[in-house]
């Protein structure tokens, strides 16, 4: 069944969009950029970082545009003041949470929370820092998982559910306790379904998950690979 | 890691679980349901990881899922629960009226840590057992009852108004009951 087309503005500029797909998704299409975290091309959305908020006219209420679909002659803004202001605040709350520490971190330079900070001018954090006491896990044979550096994207989730089908990871507990959990609370190199394939680590903005071997910049991580595979095994998010 | 499952987990407990899970039988949502009506079966009212790694494994839920739910929803208990339930309120209403003190006279009253370095200082739930499993303490948020603050629920029982001295009272009277 051929989808609807549907016509749509992003920052003034007509473009048409298909039925079902989301702001993001027509947005990219038309190659046009939203700031994104949480997002990873080939992947359910979840909307779980907020930095892709966008303005719609006629409604005072920001959306996500990851996971908001696009309708017939929707107007949508998504670069303004406002909007700096709103994720200026949701990265500085993601680097409050955790101890991200930069300069001593395998992913400094290359790391998507930092990169976002610049484009998004946080060069400073207004708020008190938590501080949590986390454990990194060192037990797989290649991989680590540091849980100071994780800003809960569920990127990893997602990607072992979805495509490894392995679903070692999940997210515990909730709200500030929030943290991810592999199979009944194991250790990484106990998880029986893992079959390292790395793809968690690959799919990961920031330096939580890596691969052991590197020292401070030297991960960088290649998660355009993980949606080129999507694209070719046609899975569908 | 299924074969640790069957040999930790008595037959009994495995037939009642393999039950629910048929009563339930796949409809979306299952999981909660299952998962309540195990714990409640519970001669100590918890999930034991055991119990987990074989409904996870019967319903064919990835295990990291299954303990995704049972650690969200604060119905759930990891850790064996004492036989009786003191639950003080730690919400708004009730911490100006004193449910601070309330809090750390019953764990003394008990002999349990005041406080724990790893709860991250106070304005956390709490859950502790005393090494005999005779009393949990835990808290909420806030029980509806704000009226009555301070609120202390004993064994599913409402006290409001608590004091030192009516909670001492309850204490007594569960230990008498149990002599
Ligand atoms: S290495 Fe692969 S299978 Fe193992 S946790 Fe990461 S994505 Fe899942
Ligand atoms: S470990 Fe990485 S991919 Fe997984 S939730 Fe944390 S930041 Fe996201
Ligand atoms: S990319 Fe949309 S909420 Fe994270
Ligand atoms: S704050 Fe204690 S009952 Fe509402």
């Amino acid at each position: 069944m051929p989808q609807k087309k549907l016509s749509v503005r992003i920052d003034g500029e007509l473009i048409s969009a298909l039925e079902g797909q989301t702001i993001l998704q027509a947005a990219r299409a038309n190659g046009k950029r939203i700031p994104t975290l949480c997002d990873l091309e080939g992947l359910t959305p979840v909307g779980a970082c907020r930095l892709c908020i966008v303005e719609i006219s006629g409604t005072d209420r920001l959306f996500p545009a990851c996971t908001t679909p696009v309708q017939d002659g929707m107007s949508v803004t998504t670069v303004s003041p406002k909007l700096t202001q709103y994720r200026r605040v949701s990265l500085e709350l993601l680097f409050v949470e955790r101890n991200h520490t930069c300069s001593v971190c395998v992913s400094n330079g290359h790391c998507e929370l930092q990169a976002m900070a610049t484009e998004m001018g946080v060069s400073t954090v207004r708020f008190a820092y938590n501080y949590p006491k986390l454990d990194v896990d060192l037990s797989h044979p290649r991989y680590v998982l540091d849980q100071n550096r994780c800003i809960l994207c569920t990127r990893c989730v997602r990607v072992c559910a979805e495509l490894e089908g392995a679903h070692v990871w999940e997210v515990t507990s909730r709200g500030i306790h929030s943290r991810i959990v592999g199979d009944l609370n194991q250790k990484w190199g106990d998880a029986k379904g893992c079959t390292s394939c790395g793809k968690c680590v690959q799919a990961c903005p920031t330096g939580a998950l890596a691969e052991k071997g590197w020292a401070v910049e030297e991960m960088v991580k290649k998660n355009d690979n993980i949606s080129s595979l999507v694209r070719r095994r046609g899975v569908q998010a | 890691m299924h074969e640790m499952a069957k040999e930790l987990l008595d037959a009994g407990e495995r037939d009642f679980i393999d039950q629910v899970i048929a009563s339930k039988n796949e409809r979306p949502g299952a999981l909660l349901g299952i998962l309540e009506a195990v714990q409640e079966h519970h001669p100590h009212k918890y999930l034991p990881m055991e119990t987990l790694e074989y409904i996870a494994l019967k319903t064919r839920t990835p295990l990291s899922r299954v303990y995704s739910v049972a650690t969200f929803y604060a119905l759930f208990n990891l850790q064996p629960q004492g036989d009786n339930t003191i639950c003080i309120c730690r919400g708004t209403a009730c911490h100006t009226r004193g449910s601070r003190n309330l809090l750390e006279s019953l764990r003394l009253e008990l002999g349990l840590a005041l406080e724990d370095e790893s709860d991250g200082g106070g304005a956390d739930k709490i859950l502790q057992t005393t090494p005999d499993q005779k009393f949990t303490v835990r808290t909420v948020a806030c029980f509806g009852q704000c009226a009555l603050a301070p609120v202390v629920e004993v064994n599913h029982h409402i006290c409001g108004h608590a004091n030192e001295r009516t909670l001492q009272r309850e204490i007594q009277t569960i230990e008498r009951g149990s002599e």
